[in-house]
């Protein structure tokens, strides 16, 4: 039986022109991409959107991917960039618009309860949002610490120790 | 629950199928053959090809007065510190320039103590702290200065124009304080005063003059591009 490519091969032919390997390390690694997304307090009710865009900006920016290195510390440093870049164009819109009276406020999407354990949410919500994308990284992309820390543009010890603090406030809480 | 267990409780949130076949469709529509950029270390070289050039072309325009002056031992410190600040600042430069590489210290940090060590080396080498005409002649070599910082930001961006920086202000100002650094040692080659203040005030400050108009240059840029996002 044959194995599935690999997301750096998806990459390396995405980039030599393969549309069909695009789509395929899209559908490969969007579920990952927007748990990240929903992971995070202030990313939760635009993931769509934030998936979409990041996956414009992968496109925009395919090129400085290097065939031989990691790709999940560069596909997250651009996520995050884009959740950094999207929070702030969402302030910024919100700040210039004029508050027309009480609207009924539209609920977001939210997981099902059901799936995700029911103190999940509420004790992940409890954790800082860095610790709490670390702990993603981490747990549910599978990243190495070197890969979050290039991802998360910080130093490795920085990474653990995060990391260390979101396990013992975990424990904490259970 | 431990966090051991978190993968195994996350997995039931999945994106929209139609969403994720919308995006892909999206995408291969646009899809050709890019060539991914060249080695970090190519470009480095690069980077430090033209920082030499600039120097050298630039001590060869002004004339080389100040190193003909400098004692061996100062010339031991001096260019050798500005190459290895040069490599480390190029070094940053490329690596601000692709998403996920390493970065061990943020750029406006590293300029600041590349400005330090620079202020070590000539407290250690220039004794004279006299300041006669302070202000018109170091206004003339800061002037010098930025006059070839330019051409080597000039030469960084045309290095660096295919990569893609996400944090574009950092970017900036790791390549504007590199070519702050071509300026400075244009000036060590060129300039004859070696009193203390002159040197520390009016020579470094092109670096952080540099790392500045980097970092301005990023923001402009910077703002352009979201201000045609919000239009979209």
């Amino acid at each position: 039986m044959q194995s599935a490519p690999q997301p750096e091969e998806l990459m390396v032919r995405y980039q030599q022109g393969d549309a069909a390997a695009s789509t395929a390390l899209i559908e490969r690694l969007s579920p990952q991409l927007y748990r990240f997304f929903l992971a995070q307090e202030v990313s939760r009710r635009y993931a769509d959107d934030l998936l979409q865009d990041t996956w414009l900006r992968v496109h925009e920016a395919r090129h400085t991917w290097r065939p031989g290195e990691a790709l999940l510390p560069w596909l997250y440093a651009l996520a995050r960039h884009v959740r950094v870049d999207h929070y702030r164009r969402v302030r910024r819109r919100e700040q210039r618009e004029q508050p027309v009276g009480a609207l009924p406020e539209i609920a977001a999407p939210q997981p099902d309860a059901a799936a995700s354990g029911p103190d999940l949410e509420k004790m992940l919500r409890e954790l800082p949002e860095s610790q709490r994308e670390v702990l993603v990284m981490l747990k549910v992309s599978g990243m190495s610490i070197e890969e979050v820390a290039r991802a998360t543009g910080a130093s490795a010890g920085s990474v653990k120790q995060k990391a260390h603090r979101a396990y013992e406030r975990l424990r904490k809480l259970r | 629950m431990t966090p051991d267990r978190l993968p195994e409780i996350l997995p039931g949130e999945t994106p929209d199928a139609a969403l994720v076949e919308r995006i892909a469709a999206h995408i291969a529509r646009d899809v050709r053959p890019v060539p991914p950029l060249a080695a970090p270390g190519v470009l480095v070289c690069m980077l430090l090809a033209g920082f030499a050039a600039i120097a050298a072309a630039g001590g060869a325009a002004l004339g080389y007065f100040g190193v003909a002056r400098l004692g061996a031992g100062a010339i031991a410190l001096i260019f050798p510190a500005l190459a290895g600040m040069a490599l480390l600042a190029a070094a940053a430069s490329v690596n601000a320039m692709a998403p996920g590489r390493p970065r061990p210290f943020h750029p406006a940090a590293m300029a600041a103590a590349e400005c330090a060590v620079m202020a070590a080396i000539f407290l250690l080498l220039f004794r004279d702290y006299s300041l006669g005409r302070f202000v018109p002649q170091g206004l003339a070599c800061l002037k010098a200065g930025l006059l070839w910082a330019a051409p080597a930001g000039a030469a960084g961006s045309l290095v660096l124009r295919r990569g893609y920086a996400v944090d574009r202000p950092a970017a900036g100002v790791a390549a504007g304080s590199f070519a702050g650094l071509a300026g400075l040692a244009v000036l060590e080659l060129h300039c004859p005063n070696f009193r203390f203040w002159h040197v520390a005030l009016w020579h470094l400050a092109v670096l952080p003059a540099g790392a500045f108009a980097g970092w301005a240059a990023a923001y402009f840029f910077g703002s352009k591009r979201r201000a045609a996002e919000l239009m979209q």
